[in-house]
């Protein structure tokens, strides 16, 4: 039997004509960029190991969007605040040991364990508090309201970050341990970048067997599923979303230790744009999932850092690096338009 | 609750823990270190001691306000001396939250904590401990902890009249103290030079005014309030012939006081009013939006960019277009010709950002909107787009504004009449909007959307035409304000302004026109107007967002409507079942 033709309206055209355009523009932009030849293949690798990098950070952070996506279906808007206030309490604590008859260069891998410690620590304890005070008593209410509430408390913690912190932009101490560079397959990396890709990945293989292997883990998925239905087979739904926010909350603050250690700054507002990009990155992957975050956080972080010279290098555009945030807000609004359930979404979330 | 005496202990401790980690909260992020240096009644004459400042009014307002929760909320049932055990747990939480601040000033002290939290330092201490050692200081704050809980509690423990009377006595002496750098202005202005001595001194409520302004209030509010008569309740009473006369004369009176209000004040009144108007129109496009139409928009400050962009590109004389279109037209005209374009144009790029998003729901479309915002910001800021809207520069040389009769409008308080003739115009099409056809519609489409199409609403259309509208009003605040700073740089239309916008319409209540002018007077005017405020503003504003979602999400002035939605399981219980009532009567 024949399909009945959709009939076509004057949208359906329109974001066709979409589709259509951001396609040539890629290809375009692409073409005339390698074909011109001003980029070398070093440049390349330099900026694809900057986006595996920053690209497994939003990752982590997206981690925790998507765990609380999972269970509540809300948008934890104050999510990039949570890792912001980590990784100040790791600044404090690195700084501290740093003047301790300088334990940190002593000690440094001690040291660097007791910073990731107290910024997952921190993290974690925001989030709990966050979940407690702004989100359990809106468990029941209208779907915008939660998301209100999540701006409120993003702006707040923001703010509270700034009056007792200050607008000054801060520094970790130098640590040896992470700075100078690596030599890999001929090519030479900064340590850093290394570094952040294997702890990240350690991170994330951790998550996978809690979530998969164990009880909590299952509990987890369960509530995900069907609140009511996993509170009838005798799982504690309250505690389960209260361990869903702390594990959001520790990844966000190893992932702010490491974005400072990657970024040598930490201030009040750094909260913000790595928590949109890992919200898209959260979405691109198909929120909700698991595997989706951790793939779309690599997206992201490749595609803004690649994405400006290889599109917009080639058709002249002055300094495209300025526009690489536009490269990550575009993903999310055209991944949002096109694909709401993301890559590996299930269909029921949107 | 009734409770026995441990229980009862319990929670207030329990209170009490809340209290002192709220005013340790308050002294850490600097507030009290800022609100401090802000005296609302003056010490014995003038600066000697006794002066009330703002940072103690809010950190003893913490007790106070936990000393009424408790003693409203611990009952000890018909035991002879109840009412005092509940003030005496009300003075415990206080004692308790007092014992906690005391705590901290003494490790403040003890402790250099300035490398890391900012604002704790000796100064800090110094106000908390009111000028005392550490040991004596953090006796005296537990001991105002007590007393202002206790006070809290008796005047809970009072009858709603007495008590109505007392609490709108403090309230409007505050506010009194509050608008001092207002209403100082005005009094010198039109040179009721005795009265100013009289009332102000060093910069608050001279302690005779304060006294006199309190036993007015008190026994006027006493003599007028009758035991639980609400003043709607009284309104509703009035015939509807005299109510829509008083209705009519009251807002006579707002829009005449408004009106005559540049001239007897300062110019700096006249700016802060001009930069609510700006916001009060925004708020008003948005809650067409989100208010009216149920799409939570968090890209709205796109639309106050477009709109300053396009008054500035079109009428700068440095721009390629503006320079011959100024010729063109003449310098009086080009402010008024380009306004149809700027409403035009913000109308077209609402229909663009909300033809693709339609199929969209809620936080997704939130988030979207979020990010078109932040695309337009980049883009305008970027060396990209240079050669048409200046990039970081952005666009300058702005003409002054003319109104054909009236003159050059110089400096930035002059624009005071024309903000609000916009504002009034953007608030005339709101409220037409919200009583027509359309409007209906929209409100269908907020309730239930696959309920409104299959009703007959064309939703796709009704949705556009709510970018489109609350489009326009956001571009033309957007065009004023250009031609008021006569300058338009990137910087200006942060994702902040978005949610400011944002947290008025959600604070004075989605969905009324009313609820949106006072929001904007509380939020924009008012930390406009303290200049203590500063960047503390926003730390409000994300506070108010919480706890008006979390206690009343219907904003201060819901729309009928709206207040009957968000309290849906209340009004079940409360409403009279028709069944049973039908088989009562056959």
């Amino acid at each position: 039997m024949l399909r009945r033709p959709r009939r076509l309206t004057l949208l359906g055209v329109v974001l066709w004509a979409l589709r259509v355009g951001i396609v040539a523009g890629v290809v375009v932009g692409a073409w005339a960029t390698l074909t011109s030849g001003g980029l070398s293949g070093g440049t390349w690798i330099t900026l694809l190991a900057a986006g595996l990098s920053q690209g497994a950070i939003y990752a982590l952070i997206a981690l925790g969007y998507t765990l609380v996506y999972g269970v509540l279906l809300m948008i934890n808007f104050a999510h990039g605040e949570v890792f912001m206030l980590g990784s100040f309490s790791g600044m404090f604590v690195a700084n501290a040991l740093l003047s301790a008859d300088g334990f940190m260069v002593s000690y440094p891998l001690v040291g660097l364990l007791g910073v990731f410690a107290a910024a997952m620590l921190t993290s974690m304890l925001v989030a709990l508090v966050l979940e407690r005070v702004a989100y359990r008593p809106l468990r029941r209410a209208p779907r915008l309201v939660p998301l209100i509430t999540a701006i409120g408390a993003s702006l707040f913690l923001q703010y509270t970050a700034f009056g007792m912190f200050g607008s000054r932009t801060r520094r970790y101490p130098p640590v040896e341990l992470l700075s100078g560079r690596v030599e890999i397959f001929g090519f030479s990396f900064q340590r850093i970048e290394v570094i952040t890709i294997v702890a990240a990945v350690v991170l994330m293989a951790l998550l996978f067997y809690f979530v998969e292997r164990t009880r909590t883990g299952r509990a987890m998925r369960a509530v995900s599923e069907d609140k009511d239905v996993a509170a009838l087979m005798g799982i504690n739904v309250d505690r389960t979303i209260v361990i869903t926010f702390a594990i959001g909350g520790l990844l966000a603050g190893a992932a702010g230790v490491l974005y400072a250690f990657l970024f040598n700054r930490v201030d009040f507002g750094m909260g913000i744009l790595p928590g949109i990009k890992a919200f898209t990155a959260a979405v691109l992957g198909g929120i909700g999932s698991i595997t989706g975050a951790v793939v779309g956080g690599v997206l992201i972080g490749i595609l803004e850092n690649v994405g400006p010279s290889l599109l917009l290098f080639g058709l002249g555009v002055p300094s495209p690096n300025q526009l690489r945030d536009v490269v990550a807000f575009s993903v999310l609004v055209l991944v949002l338009i096109f694909r709401p359930t993301g890559l590996f979404g299930r269909k029921e979330n949107v | 609750m009734e409770l026995r005496p441990r229980a009862a202990a319990r929670r207030a401790i329990a209170v009490g823990g809340i209290v002192g980690a709220a005013t340790i909260y308050l002294s850490m992020v600097g507030l009290v270190g800022a609100f401090a240096r802000r005296p609302l009644v003056a010490g014995v004459g003038g600066d000697g001691p006794g002066v009330i400042t703002l940072g103690l009014v809010m950190l003893a307002a913490v007790p106070f306000i936990a000393g009424m929760n408790v003693a409203s909320r611990i009952r000890f049932g018909a035991v002879a001396g109840s009412g005092l055990l509940s003030i005496g747990s009300a003075a415990l939480s206080g004692l308790v939250g007092g014992l906690l601040l005391g705590a901290f000033i003494i490790v403040a002290d003890a402790i250099p904590l300035n490398q890391i939290f900012i604002a704790v330092t000796s100064a800090l201490v110094g106000v908390l401990a009111f000028g005392q050692g550490p040991l004596i200081g953090a006796l005296i704050v537990t001991a105002v902890g007590a007393v202002a809980g206790a006070v809290g509690g008796s005047i809970q423990m009072l009858d709603s009249r007495d008590r109505r009377a007392i609490l709108s006595g403090i309230g409007i002496v505050m506010l009194l103290a509050l608008l001092e750098p207002i209403l100082d202005p005005i009094l010198d202005r039109i040179e009721l030079d005795d009265v100013r001595d009289f009332v102000f001194s060093a910069g608050g409520l001279s302690q005779a005014a304060a006294a006199l302004t309190l036993a007015l209030v008190i026994g006027l509010s006493w003599a007028w309030g009758r035991p639980a008569a609400p003043l709607r309740d009284r309104m509703r009473a009035v015939p509807a012939e005299q109510r829509r006369v008083i209705g009519f004369a009251l807002a006579a009176i707002g829009v005449a006081a408004l009106l005559i209000l540049p001239q007897i004040s300062t110019g700096f009144v006249s700016l802060v009013l001009v930069n609510v108007g700006f916001y009060l129109m925004l708020a008003l496009g948005l809650n067409i939006v989100v208010g009216y139409a149920g799409l939570l928009d968090l890209g709205y400050v796109a639309f106050y960019a477009v709109g300053a962009y396009t008054m500035a590109i079109l009428i700068s004389p440095s721009s390629s277009i503006g320079g011959p279109f100024e010729a063109a037209v003449g310098p009086e005209w080009a402010f008024w010709l380009a306004i149809p374009f700027v409403m035009l144009v913000t109308a077209l790029v609402g229909v663009l950002i909300g033809a693709p998003v339609l199929r969209l729901r809620g936080d997704y479309l939130a988030i979207v909107t979020l990010g078109f915002g932040e695309i337009a910001r980049i883009l305008f800021g970027s060396d990209a787009l240079r050669n048409w809207v200046g990039g970081p520069n952005g666009v300058v040389g702005l003409p002054n504004l003319h109104i054909p009769g009236f003159g050059e409008m110089s400096g930035p308080g002059d624009y005071f009449y024309p903000v609000v003739a916009f504002a009034a115009f953007a608030a005339f099409v709101a409220w037409r909007l919200s009583n027509s056809r359309t409007g209906r519609a929209w409100n269908a489409l907020r309730e239930d959307e696959s309920v409104a199409e299959a009703t007959g609403v064309n939703t796709t259309n009704y949705k556009l035409l709510a970018f489109a509208l609350g489009g326009t009003l956001g571009g033309l605040s957007g065009a004023l304000f250009a031609v008021q700073l006569r300058t338009v740089f990137p910087g200006s239309f942060l994702l902040i302004v978005s949610i400011t916008v944002l947290a008025i319409i959600i604070l004075g209540g989605m969905g009324t026109i009313r609820g949106v002018i006072v929001g904007a007077l509380i939020l924009v005017g008012l930390p406009d107007a303290l200049r203590e405020f500063g960047q503390y503003r926003f730390l409000v504003y994300g506070a108010a967002l919480v706890a008006m979602m979390v206690l009343r999400p219907e904003g201060l002035f819901p729309s009928r409507i709206r207040r009957a939605e968000l309290h849906e399981d209340v009004d079940a219980d409360s409403r009279p079942q028709p069944a049973a009532s039908g088989q009562a009567t056959t």
